[in-house]
């Protein structure tokens, strides 16, 4: 509550405290608002209140994929971009970019949907190739570099001077252009999918130990994985649609869960999803008001993410997080 | 009911074959086992043991033949119901995360918990129970990863256990474990298996060990069954020497064990 309040005033038209606690309580009675108030109240309302959603429900969201996808493909150097979902936005961003403009309507949907499909392609060329975690990953490589090289490819053709920044910018990752409508649709998908994944979350362990290991332990292998694959691409897809790539959280966030809570996914998911939200406010905030202007988040992630994680690795050694 | 129980068999493996791709890898396997009997799997590395251990729990679907567990054909099981009439402890289990002892033996709850449920609190007790039975309760918190081999194979053991069911399936349980433990080991599985009234099939390595534990034999040669049937039948040097393709004598200790020793070259 206090990172959200402190979100909320926070930025670069400041609001006070007292001022939030004006605001809050005329939208609880019903007041009307006046005067004064007007202009934060439009800040509030219409550019801080969005964003602020939006960016606990990414960072949530990736966490807890991040979470999900370690413990599916028994590897702790996962992030939820294995499977190219992340390569498949970035396509269906700038695919959107290239031909429609840097327009916000059609980004979002383009990118959501070439991330469903970059991942659907990815799952069934893994699922030829014997199903087995390798060689999905393998195939979420393959796919990765295939629409990596059609955004380099759109980049080279597009229009150095509107249309090639959008995309850079872009792909960078930033909340900065959250409106409702990406919010409300991007925050009903989360949504869904992490009361999903909470529900289904204690079967996460059998399923770490292994393909063969889970199978004997009555676990339908590949429907299981199919399950936890598709929840977990809907909320990414639904991420990265409204805010681009960004790196890192999906990857640190739950280390730092597991060595906190440890590795049980029954408590692993809601700790996730909690840090993941705060991690994510706190540096969309930075972001926003750190000096020099507005900066990309993604940037930041990576940047305060990177040394974190290797001072945590240091630190927390003994603890054993996971084994190789 | 119980001594209708002691003479049928629980499990009875039938004309199995099975492939990988076109080669042949088990050909025309038939034994059974019955409950409150230990049946060892021996052979040769490659002969096939580890392979029809994956055929008996469903893991593989046979290409001919069949397995049938308590009167059901395991090929038309569900994971699920499978996992309720086998348990399997694996050769060994390396695992990326740190589960604690008593989230590893839990885990054996998955096939009885309803859809979208966690384990309750009574499932944990329950597990506790379990690594009781074994004697290592005083394992529950520690790190499945940091424990020795021997005590990897009694947690494995303890969540085969509290998978609460009539088979057994252990796959060279001891092929890891130093000399002590391995018998150590196989007394634990002998008196759960009495105790229980368990038909527990178990592959190993050492005929040695077989011939002091298990009741029955099946010895494999390349694919195919080469003997099966009462130990006292089926552990002689002849047999053993053209299945291992050495040459042995079998001798009984003080005590009536028989021992197979290679004699000189």
């Amino acid at each position: 509550m206090g990172v959200v309040a402190a979100a909320l005033t926070m930025g670069r038209y400041a609001i006070s405290p007292g001022t939030l606690f004006e605001i809050i309580s005329s939208v609880l009675t019903g007041k009307s608002i006046d005067e004064p108030l007007t202009t934060p109240f439009m800040v509030l309302f219409s550019v801080r209140l969005p964003r602020v959603i939006i960016a606990a429900m990414v960072g949530a969201a990736l966490s807890v994929s991040g979470a999900v996808f370690q413990g599916l493909f028994r590897n702790p150097l996962v992030s939820p971009g294995i499977l190219g979902v992340g390569s498949g936005a970035s396509f269906g961003a700038t695919l959107a970019i290239f031909f429609a403009g840097n327009t916000a309507w059609a980004i979002g949907p383009s990118a959501f949907l070439w991330g469903l499909i970059a991942v659907f392609l990815a799952y069934h060329i893994g699922r030829r190739g014997g199903n087995s975690v390798t060689s999905l990953v393998l195939a979420g490589v393959i796919i990765s570099a295939l629409f990596t090289a059609a955004v380099s490819f759109l980049k080279y053709k597009a229009d150095p001077y509107n249309q090639l920044p959008a995309i850079v910018f872009w792909t960078m990752g930033s909340f900065n252009s959250a409106v409702w409508a990406d919010t409300v649709r991007s925050s009903v998908l989360i949504a869904t999918g992490l009361i999903c994944v909470y529900v289904l979350r204690w079967w996460l362990n059998p399923m770490a130990l292994g393909d063969e290991d889970a199978s004997t332990l009555g676990i339908n292998v590949p429907r299981a994985r199919f399950i936890y694959i598709f929840i977990t691409t809907l909320m990414v897809a639904a991420s990265v649609s409204v805010c681009g790539n960004i790196g890192w959280v999906g990857l640190v966030v739950p280390h730092m869960a597991r060595i906190i809570v440890g590795s049980d996914h029954d408590a692993l998911i809601p700790f996730s999803a909690l840090s993941g939200g705060i991690f994510m406010l706190v540096m969309d905030t930075l972001a926003r008001i750190l000096p020099g202007g507005e900066i990309p988040v993604g940037i930041l992630t990576s940047l305060i993410g990177a040394p974190f994680f290797a001072y945590l690795l240091i630190t927390n050694e003994q603890k054993g997080a996971w084994h190789s | 009911m119980e001594n209708i129980d002691r003479k049928e068999p629980i499990l009875s493996v039938n004309n199995l074959c099975f492939n990988y791709g076109k080669r042949s890898v088990l050909h025309n396997i038939t034994f059974s086992v019955k409950r409150g009997t230990i049946c060892g799997l021996l052979g040769p590395n490659a002969s096939g043991k580890t392979t029809l251990l994956k055929c008996i729990d469903g893991v593989f679907t046979p290409n001919e033949g069949f397995v049938i567990v308590e009167g059901k054909n395991v090929s038309r099981l569900s994971r699920r119901d499978a996992a309720r009439l086998m348990a399997v402890v694996p050769q060994q289990t390396t695992v990326v995360f740190s589960f604690t002892v008593l989230q590893m033996v839990v885990m054996g709850r998955a096939a009885r918990l309803a859809h979208f449920r966690l384990p309750s609190i009574r499932d944990y007790r329950e597990a506790e129970s379990a690594l009781d039975s074994l004697g290592i309760l005083e394992l529950a918190g520690r790190f499945f990863n940091e424990l020795s081999g021997g005590e990897k194979q009694l947690v494995l053991l303890a969540r085969a256990l509290f998978q609460d069911t009539n088979i057994l399936l252990l796959d060279e349980p001891t092929s890891h474990l130093d000399f002590k433990n391995q018998y150590m080991l196989m007394d634990v599985i002998l008196s759960i298996t009495k105790k229980n009234n368990l038909a527990t099939v178990v592959s190993l390595h050492d005929p040695n060990l077989a011939a002091k534990y298990c009741d029955y034999m099946v010895m494999m040669k390349s694919g195919r069954l080469y003997k099966e049937g009462h130990k006292n039948n089926v552990f002689k040097a002849d047999i053993l020497e053209q299945v291992y393709g050495m040459k042995v004598i079998v001798e009984n200790t003080s005590k009536g064990t028989p021992i197979a020793v290679p004699t000189e070259r």
